[in-house]
């Protein structure tokens, strides 16, 4: 294997990589970079086997030489040295070689460095793209649809398959939904995507959040296919795959009330705020627990009462209620968490009751849903 | 044991269980190896991950040439994860990765193998964690759990797994393999009787105390068969500095054994079973004279006895004076 | 009369119930006045030991923690009766009610004895009357005996009425310990058990005067920082106030219990975990509270015994879910052993008007259909007393006193 190319590329390049290279794992490979030379272009992997990136850097862009002298071939170098190499060379140029016994010559100007390389054949095979089984979607909208549901999947392990993503692809239609069983966030968009459909499939929530920190948030497309156990997205130069959890998620959309006893209409950012307040005085031990007490006259009271601390009241205007009075309590946490994810200047919300979970969405649509569940005092 | 007509030779039994099972597509989902130190538990595993993984299978053996088989034996295949002690037992840590590993699709399939050494090191949470999962067998997981102490394994773990147990190997047999991994067939003898693990079988080759240990047997018995005040004497100023620890001085014990067994041996003509002295060793001769078949069969119950003593911590210097003293009476 | 007025300072009761069961036992059917009377555990059973017993029974030699047998070869007209808890911890009450009106520093120590600062009562003839005039209220309203100790701080006072009984008055002045308390064996002093007498022992100390006397320093390599505070004592300095909170910091609820024999049959060992699980839910209950974490103690045949404990993220408080992380646990940690005891202990617990709870969306409905049931239970309650559906109980009523960790109900008298 032999090529030279474009050091500030290559450094780009090992710099998305790394974001997967952890330097604790069990499967020694992996604790190396995978560097394999074609014709059309380099292309490096890293993976900590629950994530793993693929970056390519084409021979030419636009007319401008990337990479020449390719002979191709492919080797994994130790990811510890590599990176530091790369960035500290003198010149804007970085030849790379590779002999029959694995040993890797890295050249830029007269600096030239020698490591000892690894047989690619000992690295994981990732799943390649399968056009027939791939949809795409816009890159800010699918990095909007993560921020909105990934901060609702559990942390806790006790159900790992909760601490996923659930995507499902249905009539036209994608769907985020993630929920600690506690609160629950959804979102809908509908996608062009052909036959193609899918249920069941859950994506880490960690991995999720590296996606969300990895994409640029930009218009072009982001193509998504997904196999047996892993999902993948690809932008022009990046891949990004993940496994996926095991198991099967529960059934939540017969959980989610479809009618409602009473529903306020307010201003995203007055509520935010006057609950913000509350919650100062709410202790995070006890659940941060503010009570939300409807009055009339439009108006609403926000409560939270710590008995060591103080009492915090606030009588909040909102727009209009409808339906019956009601007094509950939830996690000003939760609620905060819904409001702010939902985007929207304007939002209502529909209560069935004070032991009932509650739903949040924008005033005028349904594809965002925020569902929390109260909680009960004694 | 690279191959699975190799392994029928070593493991008769379990290899054609095994066969049988990977031809009738009707693998378990969870094994339990069980079998003492040497007899092919590890080499067992790889060969079954190999046979499970491999795409170049020739009937059930696997290729060992294709990148399945080449990773699963460099333990680079990132499905297929070993766990062994770290240090004294598999630890908490180690349970929590796993239990993520559970949780996960495959990397590269769906097709997962965990090998889990020393699995009676496990603790009893531990154990039951990996229990819970075993319960559903919906995945294409298989579960090989190997111990060299099925006894402590939790019967419950027990009674989830498809018990193999592997038996001791056959003497000759391995014999046979240290003379062609080329070592001279008097010390391939000795060796083959002292243990039946090829890599332990090999460092005692080659190790200049093993040498020394085996003179000094040779001396004690010597002793024996001279003035009796030499021998109490020889232990303490030779025997006892030079076996330190107490694994080297039951192997000294061994030794001895084994030394003992051949005069017995040499005494009722069965020469052929002789493996610490040379057949033709002259001082055969001349030490039976010395002692009756009687008393051989009695000093060959001492030894036994002191090393049992020796296992239950007794002060090895006390062990070995009243050896002596046994077999000088 | 001698008036026992400390120019400052303060004035500390303790109160020392004599024999209390055998008392209550004896003051509940006067007949058994006068005799040789012990409670014990189970008398068929092998764990049938004396929980205690009459000074008449002592008299022979009979010894709490003594099997039942054995007290019998000593003093073969003993009688025996089972512990009556109920009857014991209605008497405790009504001891506390009588004591609280006297002062609200009282505190309960356990079901029979207790500290009063009495240092703020305006008792017209003087402390000691007071305690002379408390003694006898309890005999005559209670008819039970006591000792009370009077002294300046809550170690003296309870060293006091340790050294008459029964019904014993003893005041103990800071400038009598050198005659009093320094000549008493090292063995006599509260707060030395076994294992630090046999380490005072060691650097020759014999009597609480010796370790009054001893190098601080020593006591302090020695003992730690119970070396400093025990030589304190030993010259009658306690700083430790009469706190009637005390007895609310309860942190656990506990019931442990011997099987019959020991045993690895699954179903005995799980029937009586459900047993163990429904006394406790009977306690917290009536402390209208919740646990959220459920400990579990398992002794084996070898006396080996282990703990294990898991926190939820949610407070329980009735059997069923008691039961539940019990199991879990008894499940994930029992080797197959056999086993002696189990014990089922709910901690964290927190009353339950300071717990929220949050809901959770995969078991709303449920809890929801609970809470309905709840409420109309309660509702025809009011209407119709006590609850209509109450749950058949097999289990007999007597609850007895199983451990010495059951304290929960000692501020039963504020209600």
């Amino acid at each position: 294997m032999r090529f030279t190319i474009q050091r500030d590329k290559l450094i780009t390049s090992v710099q998305d990589v790394m974001k997967a290279i952890s330097s604790r794992t069990a499967i020694p490979i992996l604790t190396g970079m995978k560097i394999e030379a074609k014709q059309h272009g380099i292309t490096l992997t890293g993976s900590d086997s629950d994530i793993s990136i693929e970056s390519f850097i084409p021979t030419e862009k636009n007319g401008e030489i990337y990479v020449e002298n390719i002979e191709e071939g492919s080797i994994v170098i130790h990811a510890r040295y590599f990176p530091d190499i790369i960035r500290k060379l003198p010149e804007n140029t970085v030849q790379i070689e590779v002999d029959e016994q694995l040993q890797v010559t890295i050249r830029s100007g007269k600096a030239e460095f020698s490591l000892n390389g690894q047989d690619a054949d000992e690295y994981p095979l990732l799943p390649q793209v399968e056009t027939d089984n791939s949809f795409q979607m816009p890159t800010d909208l699918l990095k909007y649809m993560i921020k909105q549901t990934v901060f609702a999947v559990s942390s806790m392990e006790t159900r790992p398959i909760l601490t996923g993503v659930k995507f499902t692809l249905e009539k036209g239609k994608l769907n985020f939904t993630a929920t600690d069983s506690h609160r629950l966030a959804s979102r809908d968009v509908p996608i062009d995507a052909g036959e193609l459909e899918f249920s069941n499939v859950v994506v880490p929530g960690k991995s999720l959040n590296e996606l969300n920190k990895i994409l640029d948030d930009t218009e072009e497309m982001v193509e998504i296919s997904v196999t047996e156990n892993q999902i993948l997205f690809k932008t022009e130069h990046l891949n990004f795959l993940s496994r996926l959890l095991d198991g099967n998620y529960p059934e939540t959309s017969r959980l989610i009330p479809t009618q409602s006893k009473t529903t306020i209409f307010t201003k995203t950012k007055e509520l935010i705020q006057a609950i913000d307040r509350a919650a100062l005085l709410a202790k995070e031990d006890r659940n941060n627990v503010v009570r939300l007490t409807t009055l009339d006259n439009n108006m609403i009271e926000i409560m939270s009462n710590s008995p060591e601390i103080g009492h915090v009241t606030e009588e909040v205007p909102i727009q209009s209620m409808e339906g019956e009075e009601l007094k509950i309590s939830f996690s000003s946490k939760y609620v905060l968490e819904g409001l702010r994810a939902i985007h929207a200047d304007e939002v209502k919300i529909e209560f069935t009751g004070a032991m009932r979970p509650f739903i949040i969405k924008p005033i005028n649509g349904d594809e965002i849903l925020q569902l929390i569940l109260p909680v009960r005092t004694y | 044991m690279k191959t699975w007509s190799e392994a029928t030779e070593v493991q008769p039994l379990v290899s054609k269980i095994m066969i049988n099972s990977i031809q009738k597509g009707r693998l378990s989902h969870a094994y339990l190896f069980q079998g003492e130190r040497g007899t092919g538990k590890s080499s067992l595993a790889l060969l079954l991950a190999k046979t499970l993984f491999c795409e170049h299978k020739t009937g059930v053996e696997p290729c060992h040439e294709c990148v399945m088989c080449k990773r699963i034996e460099s333990g680079n295949h990132p499905d297929v994860h070993w766990i062994e002690p770290d240090g004294q037992s598999i630890k908490i840590a180690q349970i929590e990765e796993l239990q993520k590993e559970f949780a996960y699709t495959g990397l590269e399939s769906n097709q997962k193998v965990y090998i889990i050494k020393d699995a009676d090191t496990l603790t009893v949470n531990a154990a039951n964690r990996i229990l819970k999962f075993l319960e559903e067998p919906s995945r294409e997981t298989t579960a090989m759990m190997l111990t060299e102490n099925s006894q402590s394994i939790l019967p419950t773990i027990r009674s989830r797994c498809q018990m193999l147990d592997l038996r001791p190997l056959n003497p000759v047999h391995f014999q046979q393999q240290l003379i062609e991994e080329d070592i001279p067939k008097s010390n391939a003898r000795l060796l083959s009787a002292l243990t039946n693990n090829l890599h332990d079988a090999h460092e005692l080759h080659q190790d200049e105390s093993f040498v020394q240990a085996r003179r000094l047997v040779i001396q004690l018995i010597e002793m024996f068969t001279r003035d009796s005040d030499d021998a109490y004497l020889f232990i303490h100023q030779k025997w006892i500095p030079f076996f330190k620890d107490r694994l080297e001085q039951e192997q000294a014990l061994d030794l001895l054994l084994l030394a003992f067994r051949d005069l017995l041996y040499f005494h009722i003509d069965k020469k052929d079973s002789i493996v610490f002295f040379e057949q033709n060793d002259e001082r055969l001769d001349q030490f039976i004279l010395s002692f009756t078949e009687e008393s051989m069969i009695y000093i060959l119950q001492y030894i036994l006895e002191a090393k049992r003593k020796l296992k239950q911590h007794v002060q090895p210097t006390l062990v070995m004076e009243q050896l002596t003293l046994q077999i000088q009476r | 009369m001698l008036q026992f007025k400390p120019q400052k300072g303060r004035i500390i009761f303790h109160i020392d119930m004599n024999c209390f069961y055998a008392s209550v036992e004896m003051a509940y059917d006067k007949k058994l006045k006068g005799k040789a009377l012990a409670i014990a555990g189970n008398p068929e059973e092998r764990k049938g030991i004396i929980v205690t017993s009459s000074y008449e029974a002592r008299a022979k030699g009979v010894k709490t923690t003594m099997p039942l047998w054995q007290a019998r070869k000593l003093c073969p007209n003993l009688m025996v009766k089972r512990p009556n808890f109920e009857r014991y911890r209605k008497a405790s009450r009504k001891i506390f009610q009588l004591l609280s009106e006297i002062t609200p520093l009282v505190e309960p120590v356990s079901i029979d004895e207790g500290y009063l600062d009495v240092t703020e009562v305006d008792y017209p003839r003087g402390s000691i009357q007071l305690a002379k005039d408390l003694q006898q209220a309890i005999k005559n309203r209670l008819d039970l005996p006591c000792s009370i100790g009077i002294a300046p701080n809550k170690f003296l006072a309870k060293t006091a009425s340790d050294m008459k009984k029964p019904m014993g008055i003893t005041v103990l002045r800071k400038r009598e310990l050198n005659e009093k308390l320094w000549p008493l064996p090292i063995e006599k002093m509260h707060g030395v058990g076994q294992k630090t007498a046999e380490k005072l022992h060691s650097i020759q100390i014999k009597t609480i005067g010796d370790l009054a006397k001893k190098d601080v320093y020593i006591l302090k390599q020695l003992l730690g920082i119970n070396g400093e505070r025990l030589n304190n004592r030993a010259n009658g300095i306690d700083p430790r106030i009469v706190d009637p909170k005390a007895v609310h910091e309860f942190k656990s609820i506990g019931s442990s219990q011997t099987l019959p024999r020991d045993t690895t049959d699954e179903q005995v060992i799980v029937q009586l975990m459900k047993q163990l699980s429904l006394q406790v839910e009977r306690r917290i209950k009536r402390k209208q509270s919740s646990g959220r974490t459920v400990q579990l103690m398992i002794r084996f045949q070898d006396r080996n015994t282990i703990t294990r404990s898991k926190t939820l993220p949610s407070y329980i408080d009735n059997e069923e879910d008691i039961m539940s992380v019990a199991y879990e646990l008894f499940k994930t940690h029992w080797d197959g052993k056999p086993i002696r005891l189990i014990g089922i202990t709910l901690q964290d617990i927190e009353e339950k008007k300071n717990i929220v709870h949050q809901l959770d969306l995969f078991t709303y409905e449920k809890e929801e259909g609970k809470e309905k049931l709840q409420t109309a239970i309660q509702e025809l309650t009011s209407k119709y007393g006590e609850n209509p559906f109450k749950q058949l109980d097999e289990q007999p009523k007597d609850e007895q006193p199983r451990t010495s960790f059951q304290k929960d109900f000692l501020d039963d008298y504020l209600k």
